[in-house]
């Protein structure tokens, strides 16, 4: 498994998924359900697509303020954007 | 006169010999050789060597740099003639010692000597005949007893006495008289030497010479202004230079100038106490005398103190600050009244120094003086409102006169000033500001390292989550925003998990599916027509994971994972 992977920045993102946390925070959430083995790969997809879609909206909204550090207020008001 | 001899091989010889020959002129040389001479002379311990030697290096140094070298040269070649006093030994002895005193003999004496010390036994007679030549010349020039030469010259006489063996006595005559001059010149010398001290290192290098440094005498009265206004400059300079922010800047440089004029307002005060003249005296009496007495500004460090001790004053009192300033031009008459019956000197000075630089801007000091007139005066409680508003008046009013005269000297001053009567005014504002700066800077980090529960596990998967959307954002953010993020994100699951349990419920199951999950993503729009799951898969998953959730054919047949 790639445990990371060397990006042009400085990080080094995890591309591993955190499939025990997905497991346990689904467990925890639902207990009476069980998941499927690669079903929380899924999850961890739609979980790096949600993130990247956050971080983007935040951005605008942050160029939109012309602020050069993302605040709480641009996050929030993407995540309201999502919430809909 | 024959100058280039044929059987001179080595250049040396040769430039000398032109040398002598251009040196004929003696005339023009002999002043200045008198000068030298008397300006060398000054040295007592020159050793006959070191003469010798001076007198060589003269020479070469007035024939030039390359002859110098050349000479050189010539004396290493003369190396092997050392038994022998001659010429060559001599000078090879003279470069070999090569002392730095540029002494200056008399071209007459320095030019015959290493002439006829380089000149060969074999052309000792030519150069001779050359110094011959020159003898009439060096003749002329005072001749005192030879008894007169100093003990050095004694040994240069042995050595040249024995080269004048060799030679006609030509020469030791030409060099008797110059030796006599300079024993002469010697005489007068020693009795100048005790004289100078100094001279003595810059007769020995014209050119390095080291004049008496001009002092002054020290004006301890500027110094001491100095002294005190750098001491209060400084700090407000570096206080503020350590201010990141401007906004703190202001309010920090004001706390710190009050801290800083209490210093010296306590050490002021002792002093002013101990004068017999209260400081509240003082200040009023300052006003009044501001404009009969401007010179006595420049006295006071007592100024400045005085000036602090009112603004602590008026601070306590919690004068107003800005009043018209017109009503101050009628209070100044009557300040003025006021201060003339004060009749304080010194304090007076220090009072107006002080207030000058405060101007309206501090109204608080003014009033802080002006309550201190009237409580003198008329022993009356120090916060009068309105007689000492009108008064503030006046002397705002008279303050700004003060100010136009102060001198710059009492700038610094000022600033402190500024400070002190601002934090009261603006302590409201002051803690405002603090504030402001707060908000500016990042929040300290939270320690959040001690407890360990569930939650903790918790956090470091969504930690993950977070450091990818700051990875995907490209742009610095704050803690805050980062810990919205998390919060976004733990939402986000649970509406995920909620999500997927109405879809694997809906299929009648109690797993979840990854179609479920495809739904899922369908229903967010990730997931179109145009794009379907595997692509983003391919997008975003690394290999591994791809191929567990893509089905792949492989050979026999069989399809990974299987369907």
């Amino acid at each position: 498994m790639a445990l990371s992977t060397t990006v042009s920045q400085r990080k080094q993102i995890k591309r591993k998924a955190p499939r025990g946390f997905l497991k346990r925070v689904f467990k925890r959430q639902k207990p009476h359900l069980r998941l499927e083995k690669s079903g929380d790969l899924l999850v961890h997809l739609s979980c790096l697509l949600f993130v990247h879609r956050l971080a983007e909206e935040s951005r605008t909204n942050a160029c939109e303020n012309k602020c050069r550090i993302i605040n709480r207020e641009h996050i929030l008001a993407a995540a309201k954007v999502f919430e809909n | 006169m024959a100058d280039h001899n044929p059987d001179s091989d080595s250049t040396p010889r040769t430039l000398l010999r032109r040398v002598l020959d251009t040196a004929d002129p003696r005339t023009p040389r002999r002043p200045r050789s008198a000068r030298a001479g008397a300006q060398r002379r000054a040295l007592l311990e020159t050793a006959s060597s070191r003469r010798l030697s001076s007198q060589t290096k003269m020479t070469t140094r007035r024939y030039s740099h390359g002859v110098r070298s050349i000479s050189g040269s010539a004396y290493v070649q003369a190396s092997g003639h050392l038994e022998e006093q001659t010429p060559r030994t001599l000078l090879k002895n003279i470069l070999l010692t090569a002392p730095e005193s540029s002494i200056l003999m008399p071209k007459s004496v320095v030019k015959p000597v290493p002439a006829p010390q380089e000149v060969q036994p074999s052309r000792r007679e030519s150069s001779v005949g050359s110094l011959e030549l020159q003898l009439p010349e060096l003749e002329p020039p005072t001749t005192l007893a030879p008894g007169l030469l100093a003990p050095g010259r004694r040994k240069q006489r042995l050595r040249l006495s024995m080269f004048q063996q060799g030679v006609d006595q030509g020469l030791p005559l030409s060099q008797e008289p110059q030796r006599n001059d300079d024993a002469s010149s010697l005489t007068s010398s020693l009795n100048l030497t005790f004289a100078t001290s100094l001279q003595p290192q810059s007769v020995q290098r014209p050119g390095l010479a080291r004049r008496p440094p001009a002092r002054r005498a020290v004006d301890v009265g500027a110094f001491l202004q100095d002294l005190r206004d750098t001491s209060l400059a400084p700090p407000n300079i570096v206080l503020e230079d350590t201010q990141p922010f401007s906004q703190p800047t202001v309010g920090c440089s004001r706390r710190v100038y009050r801290s800083l004029p209490c210093m010296p307002h306590t050490g002021a005060k002792d002093a002013e106490l101990a004068a017999g003249c209260k400081t509240r005296s003082s200040g009023p009496g300052m006003q009044t005398n501001s404009p009969e007495k401007p010179a006595q500004f420049l006295a006071g460090e007592a100024e400045e103190v005085d000036a602090f001790a009112l603004d602590f004053l008026s601070t306590s009192s919690g004068v107003s600050g800005e009043d018209g300033v017109e009503p101050l031009q009628d209070g100044v008459e009557e300040a003025e009244k006021r201060m003339e019956e004060e009749g304080v000197s010194v304090s007076e000075m220090e009072a107006t120094g002080a207030q000058g630089p405060s101007r309206a801007e501090e109204p608080e000091g003014h009033t802080q003086v002006i309550e201190a007139e009237e409580s003198q005066e008329t022993a009356e409680a120090k916060g009068p409102g309105a007689s000492s508003g009108d008064e503030d008046a006046s002397d705002r009013a008279a303050s700004p006169e003060l100010v136009s005269s102060t001198p710059e000297s009492l700038q610094a001053r000022r600033h402190h000033q500024f400070l002190e009567p601002d934090p009261p005014p603006g302590a409201a504002v002051l803690s405002s500001e603090p504030a402001e700066p707060l908000l500016v800077r990042r929040p300290p980090k939270p320690g959040t390292t001690g407890p360990r529960p569930q939650q903790d596990p918790h956090k470091a998967g969504l930690s993950h989550y977070v450091k990818l959307f700051s990875f995907y954002a490209k742009m610095p953010m704050e803690r805050k925003a980062l810990e919205m993020v998390e919060k976004c994100l733990d939402k986000y699951f649970q509406h995920l998990c909620d999500d997927l349990e109405v879809f694997a419920a809906h299929a009648g199951r109690k797993t979840v599916n990854p179609e479920d999950v495809e739904l899922l993503m369908r229903r967010q729009g990730l997931v179109t027509d145009q794009v379907s799951l595997h692509v983003l898969v391919e997008r975003y998953l690394p290999l591994e994971y791809r191929q567990l959730l893509i089905p792949c054919a492989s050979s026999g047949n069989s399809v990974f994972p299987a369907q």
